[in-house]
Protein backbone atom coordinates (compact mmCIF):
# COMPACT_ATOMS: atom_id res chain seq x y z
CA UNK A 1 0.00 0.00 0.00
CA UNK A 2 1.13 3.54 -0.66
CA UNK A 3 1.17 5.90 2.09
CA UNK A 4 0.83 8.82 0.09
CA UNK A 5 -2.70 7.80 -1.64
CA UNK A 6 -4.88 7.10 1.77
CA UNK A 7 -6.39 9.81 3.49
CA UNK A 8 -3.82 10.87 6.73
CA UNK A 9 -6.17 10.23 9.24
CA UNK A 10 -6.70 6.52 8.44
CA UNK A 11 -2.94 5.92 9.80
CA UNK A 12 -3.87 6.79 13.11
CA UNK A 13 -7.13 5.04 13.21
CA UNK A 14 -4.93 2.11 12.23
CA UNK A 15 -2.37 2.77 14.80
CA UNK A 16 -5.08 3.16 17.33
CA UNK A 17 -6.50 -0.15 17.02
CA UNK A 18 -3.21 -2.36 16.16
CA UNK A 19 -1.92 -0.72 19.87
CA UNK A 20 -5.15 -1.05 21.24
CA UNK A 21 -4.45 -5.09 20.08
CA UNK A 22 -1.02 -4.79 21.49
CA UNK A 23 -1.87 -3.44 24.89
CA UNK A 24 -4.39 -6.48 25.10
CA UNK A 25 -2.14 -9.28 24.33
CA UNK A 26 0.98 -8.03 25.97
CA UNK A 27 -0.81 -8.15 29.20
CA UNK A 28 -2.12 -11.74 28.75
CA UNK A 29 1.30 -12.90 26.98
CA UNK A 30 3.05 -11.26 29.93
CA UNK A 31 5.34 -9.35 27.85
CA UNK A 32 5.84 -5.45 27.77
CA UNK A 33 3.96 -3.84 24.62
CA UNK A 34 7.24 -2.22 22.82
CA UNK A 35 8.76 -5.43 22.25
CA UNK A 36 5.56 -6.04 19.84
CA UNK A 37 5.13 -2.68 18.85
CA UNK A 38 8.61 -2.00 17.09
CA UNK A 39 8.43 -4.80 14.98
CA UNK A 40 5.01 -4.44 13.67
CA UNK A 41 4.59 -1.07 13.46
CA UNK A 42 7.93 -0.82 12.16
CA UNK A 43 7.29 -3.87 9.34
CA UNK A 44 3.70 -2.86 7.98
CA UNK A 45 3.17 0.77 8.72
CA UNK A 46 4.60 3.79 6.85
CA UNK A 47 6.24 5.36 9.59
CA UNK A 48 10.18 5.46 9.58
CA UNK A 49 11.77 3.00 11.84
CA UNK A 50 13.40 6.22 13.61
CA UNK A 51 10.23 7.67 14.75
CA UNK A 52 9.07 3.91 15.49
CA UNK A 53 11.48 3.35 17.55
CA UNK A 54 10.78 6.95 19.89
CA UNK A 55 7.27 5.53 20.16
CA UNK A 56 7.91 2.21 21.25
CA UNK A 57 10.35 3.59 24.18
CA UNK A 58 7.36 6.02 25.09
CA UNK A 59 5.29 3.14 24.99
CA UNK A 60 7.36 0.50 27.27
CA UNK A 61 7.98 3.81 29.46
CA UNK A 62 3.94 4.58 29.65
CA UNK A 63 3.25 1.04 30.85
CA UNK A 64 6.13 0.88 33.00
CA UNK A 65 5.30 4.06 34.98
CA UNK A 66 2.08 2.65 35.38
CA UNK A 67 2.84 -0.03 36.47
CA UNK A 68 5.33 1.46 39.06
CA UNK A 69 2.98 2.99 41.86
CA UNK A 70 0.92 -0.42 42.66
CA UNK A 71 4.54 -2.46 42.31
CA UNK A 72 6.19 -0.71 45.05
CA UNK A 73 3.26 -0.30 47.12
CA UNK A 74 3.02 -4.72 47.13
CA UNK A 75 6.36 -4.60 48.12
CA UNK A 76 7.30 -6.22 44.49
CA UNK A 77 10.16 -3.20 43.40
CA UNK A 78 13.15 -3.38 45.78
CA UNK A 79 15.16 0.22 45.41
CA UNK A 80 18.16 -1.71 46.82
CA UNK A 81 17.96 -4.06 44.00
CA UNK A 82 16.69 -1.55 41.63
CA UNK A 83 19.19 1.44 41.82
CA UNK A 84 22.40 0.33 40.62
CA UNK A 85 21.12 -2.12 37.32
CA UNK A 86 19.20 0.94 36.75
CA UNK A 87 22.27 2.52 36.67
CA UNK A 88 24.31 0.71 34.43
CA UNK A 89 21.20 0.63 31.74
CA UNK A 90 20.44 3.98 31.78
CA UNK A 91 23.74 5.09 31.36
CA UNK A 92 24.11 2.43 28.21
CA UNK A 93 20.81 3.43 26.84
CA UNK A 94 22.02 6.59 25.93
CA UNK A 95 24.35 5.41 23.87
CA UNK A 96 22.46 2.73 22.09
CA UNK A 97 19.83 5.43 21.55
CA UNK A 98 22.47 7.73 19.53
CA UNK A 99 24.07 4.12 18.05
CA UNK A 100 20.54 3.61 16.63
CA UNK A 101 19.96 6.79 15.49
CA UNK A 102 23.45 6.70 13.49
CA UNK A 103 22.79 3.51 11.80
CA UNK A 104 21.77 3.20 8.07
CA UNK A 105 18.06 2.12 8.45
CA UNK A 106 18.94 -1.44 6.40
CA UNK A 107 21.32 -2.45 8.76
CA UNK A 108 19.44 -1.78 11.88
CA UNK A 109 15.82 -3.49 10.37
CA UNK A 110 18.46 -6.40 10.40
CA UNK A 111 19.43 -6.23 14.03
CA UNK A 112 16.42 -5.05 14.85
CA UNK A 113 14.90 -8.40 13.09
CA UNK A 114 17.81 -10.55 14.42
CA UNK A 115 17.40 -9.64 18.38
CA UNK A 116 13.53 -9.89 17.76
CA UNK A 117 14.42 -13.47 16.39
CA UNK A 118 16.37 -14.01 19.53
CA UNK A 119 13.69 -12.95 21.85
CA UNK A 120 11.37 -15.26 20.56
CA UNK A 121 14.31 -18.17 21.36
CA UNK A 122 14.40 -16.88 24.79
CA UNK A 123 10.45 -16.98 25.27
CA UNK A 124 10.19 -19.95 23.53
CA UNK A 125 12.79 -22.00 25.23
CA UNK A 126 14.00 -19.81 28.56
CA UNK A 127 12.48 -20.97 31.75
CA UNK A 128 12.70 -18.65 35.30
CA UNK A 129 13.01 -20.58 38.55
CA UNK A 130 13.02 -19.81 41.95
CA UNK A 131 15.68 -21.32 44.05
CA UNK A 132 17.21 -21.29 47.59
CA UNK A 133 18.78 -17.70 48.32
CA UNK A 134 22.12 -17.83 46.87
CA UNK A 135 25.15 -16.48 49.01
CA UNK A 136 25.61 -12.74 48.11
CA UNK A 137 28.64 -11.74 46.85
CA UNK A 138 31.16 -8.88 47.79
CA UNK A 139 29.39 -5.84 45.55
CA UNK A 140 26.15 -7.48 46.50
CA UNK A 141 26.87 -6.97 50.01
CA UNK A 142 28.01 -3.80 50.07
CA UNK A 143 25.23 -2.38 47.73
CA UNK A 144 22.75 -4.21 50.29
CA UNK A 145 21.04 -5.66 47.76
CA UNK A 146 19.19 -8.18 49.90
CA UNK A 147 16.07 -7.85 51.72
CA UNK A 148 12.77 -9.33 52.67
CA UNK A 149 9.10 -9.25 50.45
CA UNK A 150 5.75 -10.81 51.30
CA UNK A 151 4.79 -12.92 49.11
CA UNK A 152 0.43 -13.12 49.55
CA UNK A 153 0.40 -15.98 47.30
CA UNK A 154 1.93 -18.50 49.86
CA UNK A 155 1.50 -15.90 53.08
CA UNK A 156 5.01 -15.40 54.24
CA UNK A 157 8.27 -13.04 53.92
CA UNK A 158 10.37 -14.36 51.63
CA UNK A 159 14.42 -13.01 52.28
CA UNK A 160 16.24 -12.39 49.48
CA UNK A 161 19.74 -11.58 48.25
CA UNK A 162 21.15 -11.97 44.59
CA UNK A 163 24.60 -13.09 43.36
CA UNK A 164 26.84 -12.43 40.46
CA UNK A 165 26.41 -8.84 40.73
CA UNK A 166 29.37 -7.62 38.73
CA UNK A 167 27.96 -10.30 35.92
CA UNK A 168 24.37 -8.60 36.30
CA UNK A 169 25.63 -5.08 35.87
CA UNK A 170 27.24 -6.04 32.70
CA UNK A 171 24.12 -7.55 31.47
CA UNK A 172 21.90 -4.45 32.40
CA UNK A 173 24.85 -2.71 30.41
CA UNK A 174 24.30 -5.20 27.30
CA UNK A 175 20.04 -4.49 27.79
CA UNK A 176 20.43 -0.74 27.84
CA UNK A 177 21.91 -0.68 24.71
CA UNK A 178 19.08 -2.82 23.32
CA UNK A 179 16.51 -0.68 24.39
CA UNK A 180 18.21 2.61 23.25
CA UNK A 181 19.06 1.00 19.62
CA UNK A 182 15.84 -0.38 19.00
CA UNK A 183 13.10 1.11 21.51
CA UNK A 184 12.06 -1.96 22.51
CA UNK A 185 11.39 -1.92 26.46
CA UNK A 186 13.30 -4.88 28.14
CA UNK A 187 11.11 -6.69 30.05
CA UNK A 188 12.08 -9.92 28.28
CA UNK A 189 15.74 -9.76 28.96
CA UNK A 190 15.03 -7.89 32.93
CA UNK A 191 13.74 -10.56 34.36
CA UNK A 192 15.90 -14.07 33.53
CA UNK A 193 18.89 -11.56 34.32
CA UNK A 194 17.54 -10.61 37.80
CA UNK A 195 16.23 -14.31 38.42
CA UNK A 196 18.41 -16.89 36.26
CA UNK A 197 21.64 -14.65 36.37
CA UNK A 198 21.18 -13.50 39.76
CA UNK A 199 19.32 -15.22 41.79
CA UNK A 200 16.52 -12.50 42.46
CA UNK A 201 13.36 -14.55 43.37
CA UNK A 202 10.91 -14.74 40.28
CA UNK A 203 8.14 -12.57 41.82
CA UNK A 204 10.89 -9.90 42.69
CA UNK A 205 12.57 -9.99 39.34
CA UNK A 206 8.89 -9.44 37.67
CA UNK A 207 8.18 -6.23 39.77
CA UNK A 208 11.48 -4.86 39.50
CA UNK A 209 12.10 -5.41 35.72
CA UNK A 210 8.70 -3.17 35.52
CA UNK A 211 10.80 0.09 37.35
CA UNK A 212 13.81 -1.01 35.95
CA UNK A 213 11.94 -0.26 32.47
CA UNK A 214 10.95 3.39 33.93
CA UNK A 215 14.93 3.92 34.08
CA UNK A 216 16.25 2.99 31.52
CA UNK A 217 13.83 3.91 29.10
CA UNK A 218 13.47 7.68 30.17
CA UNK A 219 17.62 8.02 29.56
CA UNK A 220 16.80 6.88 26.25
CA UNK A 221 13.54 8.93 25.39
CA UNK A 222 15.26 11.92 26.02
CA UNK A 223 17.79 11.51 23.25
CA UNK A 224 14.91 10.76 20.45
CA UNK A 225 12.87 13.53 21.78
CA UNK A 226 15.88 15.95 21.12
CA UNK A 227 16.92 14.42 17.81
CA UNK A 228 13.03 14.98 16.59
CA UNK A 229 12.26 11.43 16.37
CA UNK A 230 9.54 11.86 18.15
CA UNK A 231 6.44 12.29 16.07
CA UNK A 232 2.85 13.11 17.89
CA UNK A 233 1.10 11.36 15.58
CA UNK A 234 2.33 7.82 15.99
CA UNK A 235 3.00 8.92 19.75
CA UNK A 236 -0.12 9.73 21.48
CA UNK A 237 -2.71 7.20 19.80
CA UNK A 238 0.10 4.34 20.43
CA UNK A 239 0.23 5.39 24.02
CA UNK A 240 -4.04 6.05 24.61
CA UNK A 241 -4.05 2.65 22.49
CA UNK A 242 -1.98 0.68 24.09
CA UNK A 243 -2.82 2.02 27.97
CA UNK A 244 -6.87 1.34 26.92
CA UNK A 245 -5.92 -2.16 25.47
CA UNK A 246 -4.31 -3.18 28.69
CA UNK A 247 -6.62 -2.22 30.62
CA UNK A 248 -9.02 -4.49 28.88
CA UNK A 249 -6.22 -7.15 28.69
CA UNK A 250 -6.08 -7.40 32.65
CA UNK A 251 -10.06 -8.27 32.86
CA UNK A 252 -9.74 -10.82 30.31
CA UNK A 253 -6.43 -12.46 32.02
CA UNK A 254 -8.55 -14.66 34.35
CA UNK A 255 -10.56 -16.22 31.58
CA UNK A 256 -8.18 -16.16 28.40
CA UNK A 257 -6.16 -19.37 28.00
CA UNK A 258 -2.62 -17.81 28.85
CA UNK A 259 -1.18 -20.50 26.87
CA UNK A 260 -2.47 -20.18 23.83
CA UNK A 261 -1.96 -16.28 23.72
CA UNK A 262 1.60 -16.66 24.51
CA UNK A 263 1.93 -18.75 21.74
CA UNK A 264 0.19 -16.25 19.16
CA UNK A 265 2.41 -13.88 20.46
CA UNK A 266 5.37 -15.59 19.92
CA UNK A 267 3.86 -16.26 16.35
CA UNK A 268 3.65 -12.70 15.78
CA UNK A 269 7.02 -11.97 16.77
CA UNK A 270 8.69 -14.69 14.37
CA UNK A 271 6.39 -13.10 11.74
CA UNK A 272 7.21 -9.47 12.65
CA UNK A 273 10.84 -10.35 13.22
CA UNK A 274 11.55 -12.35 10.27
CA UNK A 275 9.57 -9.39 8.30
CA UNK A 276 12.32 -7.11 9.80
CA UNK A 277 15.30 -8.99 8.89
CA UNK A 278 14.60 -9.49 4.91
CA UNK A 279 13.33 -5.99 4.59
CA UNK A 280 16.65 -5.36 5.84
CA UNK A 281 17.70 -7.37 3.53
CA UNK A 282 16.17 -6.37 0.57
CA UNK A 283 14.30 -8.94 0.37
CA UNK A 284 10.87 -7.96 1.76
CA UNK A 285 10.06 -4.63 1.09
CA UNK B 1 11.10 4.97 50.82
CA UNK B 2 9.10 2.65 48.08
CA UNK B 3 5.96 4.11 49.22
CA UNK B 4 7.19 8.01 48.47
CA UNK B 5 8.36 6.42 44.95
CA UNK B 6 5.06 5.33 44.78
CA UNK B 7 3.07 8.20 45.46
CA UNK B 8 5.42 11.00 43.12
CA UNK B 9 5.27 8.37 40.41
CA UNK B 10 1.76 7.63 40.59
CA UNK B 11 0.63 10.91 40.56
CA UNK B 12 3.56 12.15 37.96
CA UNK B 13 2.65 9.64 35.33
CA UNK B 14 -1.19 10.59 35.90
CA UNK B 15 -0.73 14.26 35.39
CA UNK B 16 1.39 13.44 32.65
CA UNK B 17 -0.93 11.34 30.63
CA UNK B 18 -3.75 13.52 31.65
CA UNK B 19 -1.92 16.35 29.44
CA UNK B 20 -0.91 14.22 26.44
CA UNK B 21 -4.55 12.74 26.05
CA UNK B 22 -5.88 16.31 26.28
CA UNK B 23 -3.36 17.85 23.83
CA UNK B 24 -3.60 15.16 21.28
CA UNK B 25 -7.63 15.58 21.53
CA UNK B 26 -7.15 19.79 20.92
CA UNK B 27 -4.89 18.45 17.93
CA UNK B 28 -6.99 16.36 16.75
CA UNK B 29 -10.06 18.64 16.70
CA UNK B 30 -7.67 21.28 14.56
CA UNK B 31 -8.26 23.91 17.22
CA UNK B 32 -4.83 25.14 17.49
CA UNK B 33 -2.64 25.25 14.11
CA UNK B 34 0.05 22.75 14.07
CA UNK B 35 3.61 23.00 12.58
CA UNK B 36 2.95 20.14 9.72
CA UNK B 37 -0.21 20.48 8.09
CA UNK B 38 -1.71 17.07 8.82
CA UNK B 39 -2.07 16.42 5.32
CA UNK B 40 1.70 16.69 4.84
CA UNK B 41 2.33 14.18 7.17
CA UNK B 42 2.15 11.15 4.83
CA UNK B 43 4.70 12.43 2.79
CA UNK B 44 7.15 13.08 5.71
CA UNK B 45 7.02 10.58 7.94
CA UNK B 46 8.18 7.91 6.14
CA UNK B 47 11.40 9.70 6.30
CA UNK B 48 14.42 9.39 8.49
CA UNK B 49 14.53 11.78 11.30
CA UNK B 50 17.74 14.03 9.56
CA UNK B 51 15.75 14.07 6.51
CA UNK B 52 12.38 14.39 8.15
CA UNK B 53 13.58 17.44 10.24
CA UNK B 54 15.25 19.19 6.98
CA UNK B 55 12.27 18.75 4.79
CA UNK B 56 9.68 20.30 8.09
CA UNK B 57 11.67 22.20 9.93
CA UNK B 58 10.76 20.35 12.93
CA UNK B 59 12.16 21.74 16.09
CA UNK B 60 15.72 19.68 17.81
CA UNK B 61 16.59 19.77 21.29
CA UNK B 62 14.57 22.06 23.60
CA UNK B 63 13.33 24.15 20.33
CA UNK B 64 9.97 22.19 20.39
CA UNK B 65 9.31 24.40 23.91
CA UNK B 66 8.63 27.55 21.86
CA UNK B 67 6.46 25.51 19.62
CA UNK B 68 4.54 24.27 22.59
CA UNK B 69 1.09 26.76 21.06
CA UNK B 70 1.42 24.73 17.71
CA UNK B 71 -1.68 22.02 17.90
CA UNK B 72 1.27 19.07 16.83
CA UNK B 73 4.42 20.28 19.30
CA UNK B 74 1.75 20.83 22.18
CA UNK B 75 1.46 16.49 22.69
CA UNK B 76 5.63 17.38 23.48
CA UNK B 77 4.65 18.72 26.48
CA UNK B 78 3.16 15.60 28.48
CA UNK B 79 5.66 13.28 27.17
CA UNK B 80 8.46 15.77 28.28
CA UNK B 81 6.64 15.42 32.02
CA UNK B 82 6.58 11.44 31.27
CA UNK B 83 10.29 11.49 30.55
CA UNK B 84 10.85 13.57 33.94
CA UNK B 85 8.65 12.11 36.51
CA UNK B 86 11.55 9.57 37.17
CA UNK B 87 14.20 12.47 38.14
CA UNK B 88 11.14 14.13 40.12
CA UNK B 89 10.91 10.75 42.18
CA UNK B 90 15.14 9.83 42.65
CA UNK B 91 15.02 13.91 43.36
CA UNK B 92 12.58 13.04 46.35
CA UNK B 93 14.11 9.50 47.93
CA UNK B 94 17.60 10.58 47.67
CA UNK B 95 17.20 12.75 51.09
CA UNK B 96 15.18 9.75 52.74
CA UNK B 97 18.51 7.23 51.42
CA UNK B 98 20.95 10.48 53.12
CA UNK B 99 18.67 10.49 56.05
CA UNK B 100 18.83 6.63 56.43
CA UNK B 101 22.30 6.61 56.02
CA UNK B 102 22.33 4.38 53.31
CA UNK B 103 25.62 6.12 51.56
CA UNK B 104 25.77 3.63 48.54
CA UNK B 105 22.76 3.50 47.38
CA UNK B 106 22.32 7.42 48.05
CA UNK B 107 25.56 7.58 45.99
CA UNK B 108 24.24 5.38 43.01
CA UNK B 109 20.69 7.38 42.79
CA UNK B 110 22.65 10.87 43.22
CA UNK B 111 25.01 9.73 39.79
CA UNK B 112 21.47 8.58 38.70
CA UNK B 113 20.06 11.87 38.81
CA UNK B 114 22.99 13.85 37.31
CA UNK B 115 22.42 10.90 33.96
CA UNK B 116 19.29 11.69 33.56
CA UNK B 117 19.77 15.42 34.06
CA UNK B 118 21.85 15.36 31.10
CA UNK B 119 20.09 12.95 28.97
CA UNK B 120 17.84 15.53 29.86
CA UNK B 121 18.97 19.05 29.29
CA UNK B 122 20.40 17.41 25.74
CA UNK B 123 24.08 17.45 27.07
CA UNK B 124 24.65 13.62 27.24
CA UNK B 125 23.65 13.77 23.27
CA UNK B 126 25.86 17.00 22.62
CA UNK B 127 28.63 14.95 24.74
CA UNK B 128 28.42 11.63 22.74
CA UNK B 129 27.93 13.39 19.24
CA UNK B 130 30.85 15.81 19.91
CA UNK B 131 32.97 12.19 20.27
CA UNK B 132 32.36 10.84 17.03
Amino acid sequence: MDGVTIAWWVWPLALFAVSFAIGAVAVLAGVGGGVLFVPIVGGFFPFHLDFVRGAGLLLALCGALSAGPALLRHGLVSLRLALPLALAGSVTSIGGAMLGLALPTDVLQVALGATILGIVALMGFGRSQDAAPPKPDGLAAALGMHGVYHDAAIGRDVQWCVHRTPAGLLAFGGIGILAGMFGLGAGWANVPVLNLLMGAPLKLSVGTSGFLLSVIDTSAAWIYLHRGAVLPMLVAPSIIGVMLGAKVGVRLLRMAPARIVRRVVLVLLLIAGLRALLKGLGLWN
Amino acid sequence: MELTYARWLSWGSRIALAVLAVTFFLYMLGLYQPLIPLERLPQVWSLSVDEFVAATGAPTGWRWLGLAGSGDYANLIGVAMLALVTVLCYLRVLPLLVRSGERALALVAAVQIVVLVAAASGLASALLAGGH
